[in-house]
């Protein structure tokens, strides 16, 4: 039996490469990428969850061996910050095509490309 | 008696032309650049001749440490000769390029593939016959390379399709037989089909491989297209060592064919209507090669073209008569091997010539340059004469050597080939004499002079060995009968005599020398010379209609022409293009139809292969 975290996870992932392969508006392909990135973050988290361990700051009566796995959650850090900065990135270019060519249609952009 | 040890035979033979074509491009000074260029080229053929009675003593064998592999060569009697062939071409040839050439790249490349041609005649393994094989094809790529790519793409592309054969046959003899060196593939082949440790299909595919291999070197139908591209459009001194000794090293790997492998391809193709098979299949690539190209060549209306279709024709004589498959055979194939770098190497100088002094190659614009050019007009005569199958010139003896083996050989068929690419031969040869030499001169040839002197030189080499081995062809038959150790060829200096027939040169030159004293006594003071204008030329009595003027200038063959219409229809060159450009469509087919420029699509590629990656199991 498939665990809930990592099915919704997953299926997180595959609504966002939907959205990435078949949406033909730029902002919901951005939208996309963003859900697939917290489905992917997501993921990584319930990778290292331990059942009933706590959260892995070394306190009194916590030890190394009652925390789940710190890895992927520095993991998850690094991820979430650069996803934040490729979304921005990717926005602002939204911005610029869409003023120089007044659609988010990618097939129009392409068409005017060409 | 020997004038130079033996063991510097070999190294002096491979490196000096290299070494002063080297030097000849890095000085590049006018004066320094053709002495260099002359010491490479005339130094071949002084070593060979001073070889020569060391090695009818005794094969000169010299080993080379390259390091990663051990090359090895062997003079012998039978490589000699092929060696003596390429040098007096090569001696020949750098007098002319004094001429016609101005460049030190020119020079490095030319002597650069004289080296190559050496060693394919010289070497005795299989690594070092494959790298000079591919140096001699580098050199002669970049020869035509300079002054077209389009012909030297050609020619490059099946280069490298018959290298790529070779080296597959090499390492499939080399897996088998664990052995690279010649002596021990011949034996090793042996050994592998008299205990029938070798499947025929194996053996086949090596003799297909081969095939390609040297049939492109050599010019062999279908696969000569690139050849009458890559001798028009180059210089055309360089063409003499071109058509006249590289063509050769093509010869020299299906005689290699007998030599090393034919135990094996006999047992493997067996025997065909009392034939070996395998040589049955060399002698009909042959004569269609010598059909084909006599007749493509006759219609050709460019001096070059026309010369490039014939000396295809003249190497399908040669892969015909070694494709008989007897003595007498090889004996008519290795004449003409000679007869053909002689006559056809004199061809491409007299062009050199021609093109140097008055710029044009179509028959249309040329005529009545006998007057003009007298000693190179002799020269051409004598080429003429040679290729043609005149006696008494070396042409002639090959020839009549071909035909006494093709007869006796009882094969008709390819017999009839012979005689019916002559008389080919005969048309495009008088053709060029008319045209070119005699007849009305256009006006803006009136100031042209004779060839430069070296280009004499160079012509004066190789007409004196046509006319000494037609008048005497015994000299060469008796060399054939020491390579074959036998008296393949019987008879004295000026005489040949086989099974079914003697021809006796002296005899025929003599007649032919009282004959000419005749006719000339009656031109003389018979016959009064009439002044005939250009244009009166065969039509059968008929009046000439404007649309069937043929002059011997222009469509002189047309009615040819015409009535092979159908069978022009197939041209094994249009059905090459046609081939690469299904396959630069197909090619742009694909970058188009993936490589759209679409993001969405690309997001859907990755997709499928990671869903398809997954499916596997690898994620």
């Amino acid at each position: 039996m498939i665990s809930v975290y990592y099915f919704g996870a997953i299926s997180l992932v595959l609504i966002g490469l939907y959205a990435v392969l078949v949406k033909k508006n730029l902002l919901k392909i951005l939208i996309g990428l963003d859900i697939m990135e917290s489905g992917v973050n997501l993921l990584i988290v319930s990778i290292g969850y331990i059942n009933g361990k706590s959260a892995p700051i070394l306190s009194e009566g916590i030890g190394p061996s009652q925390a789940v796995d710190p890895i992927p959650q520095a993991l998850v850090l690094t991820a979430i910050v650069i996803g934040v900065a490729t979304t921005a990135l990717a926005l602002s270019a939204a911005i610029i095509v869409y003023e120089k060519y007044g659609t988010l249609n990618i097939e129009e952009i392409r068409r005017l490309r060409g | 008696m020997s004038f130079i040890p033996a063991d510097y035979v070999i190294p002096l033979l491979l490196f000096v032309p290299a070494v002063s074509g080297v030097l000849a491009w890095a000085i590049n000074v006018k004066g320094i650049r053709e002495l260099l260029g002359l010491i490479g080229g005339i130094t071949p053929l002084a070593v060979i001749a001073l070889a020569y009675n060391t090695v009818l003593n005794g094969p000169i064998n010299y080993t080379l440490d390259a390091r990663v592999f051990t090359l090895t060569f062997h003079l012998s009697t039978l490589t000699w000769y092929f060696a003596a062939v390429a040098a007096l071409v090569a001696s020949a040839m750098v007098f002319g390029m004094v001429s016609t050439s101005g460049s030190g790249y020119d020079w490095m490349f030319t002597l650069m593939s004289v080296t190559g041609v050496l060693g394919v005649f010289v070497a005795n393994d299989f690594i070092a016959f494959f790298l000079f094989w591919e140096l001699m094809t580098f050199a002669s790529f970049m020869m035509v390379l300079k002054r077209n790519r389009h012909a030297s793409l050609k020619y490059f592309v099946l280069s490298i399709i018959g290298a790529y054969s070779m080296i597959l046959a090499i390492a499939m003899i080399y897996a088998k037989t664990g052995a690279l060196d010649f002596a021990g593939v011949r034996q090793g082949m042996y050994l592998l089909t008299a205990t029938h440790r070798i499947s025929n299909a194996y053996v086949d595919t090596i003799y297909v491989l081969f095939l390609v291999a040297f049939g492109v070197k050599a010019g062999v139908w279908p696969l000569h297209v690139w050849a009458p591209d890559a001798y028009s459009e180059t210089d055309q001194s360089y063409t003499t060592f071109f058509s006249g000794a590289l063509s050769k090293a093509g010869v020299y790997g299906f005689l290699l064919l007998y030599l090393l492998i034919g135990v094996s391809l006999y047992q493997a193709i067996g025997t065909f209507h009392g034939h070996i098979g395998f040589a049955y299949i060399m002698a009909w690539l042959g004569a269609i090669t010598v059909v084909v190209a006599s007749f493509l060549a006759v219609l050709q209306e460019d001096i070059r073209k026309l010369f490039a279709y014939s000396s295809i024709g003249q190497v399908g004589y040669i892969i015909l008569a070694f494709g008989l498959g007897t003595g007498l055979g090889f004996a008519g194939g290795l004449f003409h091997v000679l007869s053909h770098a002689v006559f056809k190497g004199l061809f491409w100088l007299v062009t050199a010539a021609i093109i140097l002094r008055t710029g044009k190659t179509e028959f249309k614009d040329l005529g009545g340059l006998a007057e003009k050019m007298p000693y190179t007009f002799a020269m051409a005569l004598i080429a003429v004469l040679s290729l043609a199958g005149i006696p008494p010139m070396a042409g002639f003896a090959s020839k009549w050597l071909i035909y006494e083996a093709a007869i006796s050989a009882h094969m008709p068929l390819v017999a009839g080939a012979i005689f019916l690419g002559s008389a080919l031969a005969f048309a495009y040869v008088v053709r060029f004499l008319y045209a070119v030499w005699f007849g009305q001169r256009p006006s803006d040839l009136e100031d042209v002079q004779e060839a430069p002197l070296p280009l004499l030189v160079g012509m004066t080499i190789l007409a004196i060995p046509n006319i000494v081995f037609g008048i005497a062809p015994g000299l060469v038959a008796n060399y054939i009968n020491k390579i074959f150790e036998t008296d393949i060829v019987g008879g004295n200096y000026y005489k040949l005599t086989t099974p079914s027939g003697t021809y006796n040169a002296l005899t025929v030159t003599l007649l032919l020398i009282v004959g000419l004293a005749i006719a000339g006594l009656v031109y003389l003071y018979g016959a009064r010379a009439r002044k005939i204008p250009v244009t009166d030329t065969y039509q059968s009595g008929n009046p000439v209609t404007n649309e069937f003027n043929l002059t011997i200038r222009k469509n002189f063959y047309l009615p040819l022409k015409e009535a092979l219409g159908s069978w022009l229809k197939v041209s094994f060159d249009r059905f090459y293009e046609r081939l690469a450009n299904l396959f630069e469509d197909f090619g742009d087919w694909l970058r188009e139809g993936f490589y759209n420029g679409n993001v969405q699509s690309y997001a859907w590629y990755l997709a499928i292969i990671l869903l398809v990656l997954a499916l596997w199991g690898v994620l």
